[in-house]
């Protein structure tokens, strides 16, 4: 209970806050939206007398407040510049993709992550388990948007297995269900490659030292002594112990998940909410900038929420005393 | 644990020695590389010169040389990381260690903290970086603002720890005052997991930077390593070419290794606190 009251409170600052900061920011950038001289952008008529509409900036601020929260309440985030289009159409086509690249990074770098932490825990002080740390360190020192150009140089360039960037082939709008899917999952291979090795090592060396720790406890020896096979030893007692901090970090890594997301996107061109947002600020399409913040923070704040609820139902010791 | 004797310990880690030496030539080529380097950054030559001995590195599409950019890029990088890294920890310790003694006052922060750490860092600095257009101080203050919680988190539940401990309980018995067992006793243990989660906000604020830039919200007129790499980003020819061995692969290795150099430092440390699991 004490959770939720907490995530509402915190959405409500997050809304409020994207309420204030361009009204509030040095330099008002959207005080020039009236000016057709001074804006970045040549905007129509039509489109500026809506965005001011949006905005209301001509009238008093709490007015405003009270229209923006009305207004998020409908599900009106706005009319985009850029696309002249509401905003939350464009953000519906964009979210899929998004979704798609980090529900499909989370899951790979999650289940190689914990297999490679439990192969170096199993064979600790061994060249494996020295290798097997250096290279996952290594490739998460990589920014993700630079992994990913490397990727586009090695695999798409060079190789030329891979296409270098985009989400689908336009020659293949037409095509079959199954090429079609053929063709998305050529597209995403790199850039979720790229989120995968870029997450890789916090989970790898979690799962790591949590099983080392496990397997130094007290139950797991009674167990070798009544002669349990190792194999069993490690997968039914050690390893679902040693997961559980596990998913408290993956419930944490959400946020850096997306963020790697959206510079991979930008670096691949991949139509997500990162490119989004990339392309909005480039333009100055702040009701698209917006949208695509709210978006982003709401997901990500649902997501930790989520995983918080399922901790406590995998580990009982949590249910007793909450 | 005297300093010397805690450097004496990490030097024994082969990875924290390998990561400590990397720091110091980091360190050492953004302190006098811009110097020593005779072209400056700012200066235009020929555009899209290959490398030579005159240009190590080539010239990019408006002719500045890339070697100068690379060395002002990592003394802007490392200037801001030790920052606003410094500035995070100072903070987030002294309000840690303060919630952690001081019962009340430590409610109120962990609220603040709670709320602060349940916010996605990378969305909101984008956001205001979009809206305030960044320079040196302002990406600062983003990076410290949402920086602090984490550090006053970590050492708050170091303190609850400690104080638990029976020197504390002794000195409180004798009547030592509470400002001298939180300055004499308490910070210093603290000191370790202030160090530790200073190098993971550095580690942040060097990648935050370069994504921030390469998604065209960094400060145009800087050179930072993420600005290199998001101007040559946007060079169209960039990667049919063999261009990016030069332009873009210089900055993002920066980055990579610099990032390395931190995580192995960060690994030496916790073994040393934890040498079960090394």
């Amino acid at each position: 209970m004490h959770k939720v009251a907490q995530f509402l409170l915190t959405v409500w600052l997050v809304l409020t806050l994207n309420f204030l900061l361009p009204r509030l920011m040095p330099g008002q950038p959207l005080a020039d939206l009236d000016n057709p001289l001074a804006s970045p952008l040549p905007l129509s008529q039509e489109a500026r007398t809506r965005i001011l509409a949006y905005y209301g900036l001509d009238r008093p601020l709490a007015v405003q407040y009270r229209d923006y929260l009305l207004g998020l309440m409908r599900g009106d985030l706005g009319w985009s510049i850029y696309y002249n289009a509401p905003v939350s159409q464009v953000l519906v086509g964009r979210l899929r993709w998004t979704l798609a690249l980090v529900g499909g990074a989370t899951l790979l770098y999650l289940l190689l992550g914990g297999l490679l932490g439990a192969v170096s825990a199993w064979r600790r002080g061994s060249v494996l388990d020295r290798t097997l740390l250096v290279a996952t360190f290594a490739t998460g020192a990589f920014p993700p948007f630079f992994l990913g150009v490397l990727l586009i140089v090695l695999f798409g360039v060079r190789l030329k297995w891979l296409p270098l960037g985009g989400a689908q082939s336009v020659t293949l709008l037409e095509g079959t269900w199954s090429q079609r899917a053929a063709d998305v999952a050529r597209h995403m291979a790199l850039p979720v490659l790229a989120l995968v090795l870029t997450n890789l090592a916090d989970v790898y060396y979690l799962t790591r030292n949590s099983l080392v720790q496990v397997l130094g406890e007290g139950y797991i020896t009674v167990a070798r002594a009544k002669g349990l096979a190792e194999r069993a030893l490690l997968f039914r007692h050690a390893l679902p112990n040693a997961l559980l901090p596990v998913v408290t970090l993956a419930a944490l890594r959400v946020g850096s998940v997306v963020m790697g997301a959206m510079l991979v996107e930008v670096a691949f061109a991949y139509p997500g909410i990162g490119l989004a947002i990339s392309e909005a600020s480039a333009g100055r399409d702040y009701p698209l900038l917006q949208g695509a913040f709210l978006v982003t923070m709401l997901s990500i704040m649902a997501a930790n929420l989520l995983a918080e609820g399922l901790y406590v139902l995998l580990d009982p010791r949590l249910r007793r005393t909450s | 644990m005297t300093w010397r004797g805690a450097t004496c310990l990490i030097l024994r880690d082969r990875l924290a020695r390998i990561g400590l030496l990397l720091l110091l030539v980091f360190a050492a080529a953004a302190a006098a590389g811009p110097w020593l380097w005779p072209h400056d950054a700012w200066q235009m030559f020929d555009a899209m010169l290959p490398p030579s001995a005159e240009h190590p590195l080539g010239t990019n599409d408006l002719g500045y040389d890339l070697l100068a950019e690379l060395l002002q890029g990592a003394r802007y990088s490392l200037a801001l990381a030790t920052v606003a890294a410094l500035v995070s920890t100072l903070i987030g310790t002294g309000l840690g260690v303060a919630a952690g003694y001081y019962r009340n006052l430590g409610f109120v922060v962990m609220r603040v903290v709670d709320v602060f750490l349940s916010v996605p860092r990378f969305p909101l600095i984008v956001l205001m970086a979009a809206f305030a257009r960044p320079g040196f101080l302002s990406l600062s203050a983003f990076f410290v603002l949402v920086g602090w919680p984490s550090v006053a988190r970590m050492t708050r539940a170091r303190i609850l720890t400690e104080r638990q401990q029976e020197y504390i309980v002794a000195a409180h018995a004798t009547g030592v005052p509470g400002p001298r067992i939180v300055g004499r006793h308490l910070l210093p243990t603290v000191l370790p997991v202030a160090f530790a989660r200073f190098i993971a906000e550095m580690q942040h604020i060097i990648v935050a930077e370069a994504g921030l830039s390469f998604m065209g919200l960094g400060d145009p007129t800087t050179r930072s390593w993420g600005m290199t790499l998001s101007h040559a980003s946007r060079y169209p020819a960039l990667l049919i070419s063999n261009v990016w061995e030069w332009w873009a692969l210089p900055p993002g290795l920066a980055i990579t290794l610099f990032c390395l150099a931190l995580a192995f430092l960060g690994l030496g440390l916790e073994r040393l606190a934890n040498p079960r699991l090394a």
